[in-house]
């Protein structure tokens, strides 16, 4: 009996995955082939010869507002189901004014779907962490973006070559039938909420969060710095890119997928940085014939296919850090969409000071040159920081003897002092300087002074480099 | 402490002043005054970081007392005894005399360090450096209880991880 329940239980955790993940793939191709600069979006703009750039930066900044404060607003997986089902039907409601002429209702309604739209994705956070255990997290996040790229590339396609009217009816067809998919998931999984509150524990979230923002920030700005200098430049092959855009892309998002969880991550960093230089270096050399674009879009589809995957899984491993994962998720994901639009305001920028099409390439290039150089670090310093949560998480759960082996068994250059002993125990039970000073009745600057005396001994330069070496050292005992 | 403190304080409005008199200077425009004020703001600017960081030093210093007294015999290896009657902080960080500060145990393995500490009836004697350089200050501890003595000594051993030689006791 028991074991036929387990497997029952097993059972129903796959299929909340899966509802989960076609329910936010329906979602998000919604979002892509209309409201985020989607074709259906372009193409209804310009059937009724609608100048389409403010509509566009309108929906954009909702869509930021609503990624960025829904966090604030949830409290609980039930408020996070119904956020998440109430804001699919207030995109359904504010996308019909679309199917009459355009009118004020077009610009309310854009607005109204994108910071619903936000609130939305955000709220799929709570999903991804309920329904998706950590290690996979990484499959879940490249699924949605592969599935929803996919039905996005089939609506383009209708909405370019058929009817930009029937483009917009499978839009919200993707957003009716993931409603239904969101519906039939459980909410009431509040041991999860709670297990996020008990890691609020393993030190301070914010850190990582603002060094994750940074990250998909500047990754990000890449892609609006290309839409705007790479796009325009072949607009004459409609039919080709209509559907050929996001294929590199969700290619890139299949291998990743698919790579075995020892790959190094790093490295893939540093390969998606080479194609975008490609990208860019063959866009200045070749033509702007459909060869030339199978090549170029294919470098740079394929490089914003490896990073969009490298940060959403970062985000998902953070979810298990956090006392609030929609807050997380809706923040990492309203810094893509500030770097968009960070990107498009530099490309347009770029463009209009009248240059030739190889000096807009080169300054473009230089700026993604430099993005680049800042990403290794970030990247770096981001793993570091999550592995801090990690061990902390760990060390917290051990006993009291198996906490003083650990110490023990790392070799300092000098033995540590009893003060420093007990500001180290601090340290690695996740407080903060402030609240290793309040505990031990000593001023800030002397636990700082102790914490760098500690690092010097353990031959390390920072809290960071500490949890780690002690992570190592647990690994390898 | 007190001494640093009036000095950073100076030197913040030394600072300040320079800087609104070469603005005013720059607006006038009398382009040497400016030059003048400007640089006087700049050496101000330098001698505030510096007296900020001692005050920083002095603060820790005074933060970690461990013991407190008023005056102190310094000795250097083949120098001369000087006697400085002002207030003498000892710490886990370094000693404070008046306003001139010994730091030790602020870098880790290869700054100044702490070596020895020495407790008579009347004197403590320590001994710091950095291998290159050594110094011994001699201090007039005032301690007539034994178990005061004996409780700077495990401070000592607690903060620096130096245990302190006793004699005469």
């Amino acid at each position: 009996m028991p074991a036929g329940g387990d497997g029952l239980n097993q059972l129903k955790v796959v299929n909340n995955r899966i509802f989960s993940i076609t329910g936010f793939s329906l979602l998000f191709a919604y979002l892509l082939s209309f409201l985020f600069e989607g074709q259906v979006l372009y193409s209804m703009l310009a059937y009724h010869n609608v100048k389409d750039s403010a509509y566009i930066l309108a929906a954009i900044v909702a869509h930021f507002v609503g990624l960025f404060s829904c966090g604030y607003l949830i409290k609980s997986p039930t408020a996070a189901k119904y956020m998440m089902l109430g804001s699919m039907g207030v995109c359904l409601i504010a996308t019909t004014p679309f199917f009459f002429a355009p009118s004020v209702l077009w610009a309310a309604g854009l607005i109204v779907s994108g910071y619903a739209g936000g609130c939305a994705v955000a709220s799929w956070g709570y999903f991804l962490k309920a329904f998706t255990p950590k290690n996979q997290r990484i499959k879940s996040c490249a699924d949605v973006l592969i599935y929803s790229n996919i039905i996005m590339i089939a609506v383009n396609v209708v909405a370019i070559n058929l009817s930009p009217f029937i483009g917009l009816i499978l839009s919200i067809f993707c957003l009716v039938a993931g409603t239904a998919f969101i519906w039939a998931l459980p909410a009431g999984t509040e041991e999860i909420w709670s297990e996020e509150t008990e890691n609020k524990r393993y030190g301070d979230i914010k850190k990582p969060l603002l060094l994750l923002c940074l990250f998909v920030f500047v990754i990000t700005i890449n892609s609006g710095l290309m839409y705007q200098v790479i796009n325009p430049a072949f607009e004459h092959l409609t039919g080709l890119v209509s559907w050929y855009w996001a294929v590199p892309y969700i290619i890139a998002l299949a291998v990743m997928r698919n790579l075995p969880m020892k790959a190094k991550r790093s490295r893939i960093l540093y390969i998606g940085m080479a194609m975008i230089m490609g990208a860019f270096i063959s866009f200045m050399l070749l033509g702007r014939h459909a060869p030339d674009y199978l090549v170029v879009d294919t470098l740079m589809l394929g490089a914003c296919g490896i990073f969009d995957l490298f940060w959403w899984s970062i985000i998902g491993e953070m979810l298990d850090y956090t006392e609030n994962p929609v807050k997380v998720f809706g923040i990492g994901l309203s810094a893509n969409v500030l770097g968009v639009l960070g990107g498009g305001a530099l490309g347009v920028a770029i463009t209009s000071i009248r240059l030739s099409g190889a000096e807009v390439a080169v300054i473009a290039l230089t700026v993604v040159c430099v993005t680049l150089v800042m990403l290794p670090p970030l990247n770096t310093q981001l793993v570091m920081l999550l592995k801090n949560h990690a061990y902390l998480a760990a060390y917290d759960r051990m006993s009291g003897m198996q906490q003083t082996d650990i110490i023990r068994q790392m070799k300092t250059l000098e033995e540590l002092t009893v003060r420093e002993q007990e500001v180290l125990q601090h340290i690695l039970s996740g407080k903060s300087n402030r609240e290793i000073a309040v505990t031990l009745s000593i001023s800030e600057s002397t636990v700082k002074t102790h914490a760098r005396n500690i690092f010097s001994k353990y031959n390390v330069g920072s809290r960071a480099e500490l949890i780690s070496t002690l992570l190592k050292n647990q690994s390898y005992t | 402490m007190k001494a640093i403190r009036k000095r950073r304080n100076c030197f913040t409005v030394l600072f300040v002043a320079g800087i609104v008199l070469a603005t005013w200077a720059t607006v006038k425009p009398m382009v040497a005054t400016a030059s003048v004020f400007g640089a006087a703001s700049i050496a101000s600017l330098m001698l505030l970081i510096k007296q900020s960081r001692l005050f920083y030093d002095a603060s820790l210093i005074c933060d970690n007392s461990i013991l407190a007294v008023p005056s102190a015999v310094i000795s250097m290896p083949g120098d001369k005894e000087q006697m400085n009657k002002k207030e003498v902080v000892v710490s886990s960080f370094g000693i404070m005399i008046g306003s001139k500060i010994y730091k030790w145990g602020r870098t880790g393995v290869d700054g100044v360090r702490l070596n020895t500490v020495d407790i008579d009836r009347t004197r403590i004697y320590l001994t710091f450096g950095d291998g290159t350089e050594t110094m011994r200050i001699e201090l007039m501890h005032g301690m007539a209880d034994e178990q005061a003595v004996m409780d700077v000594k495990e401070r000592l051993w607690r903060e620096t991880g130096v245990t302190a030689i006793i004699s005469g006791w």
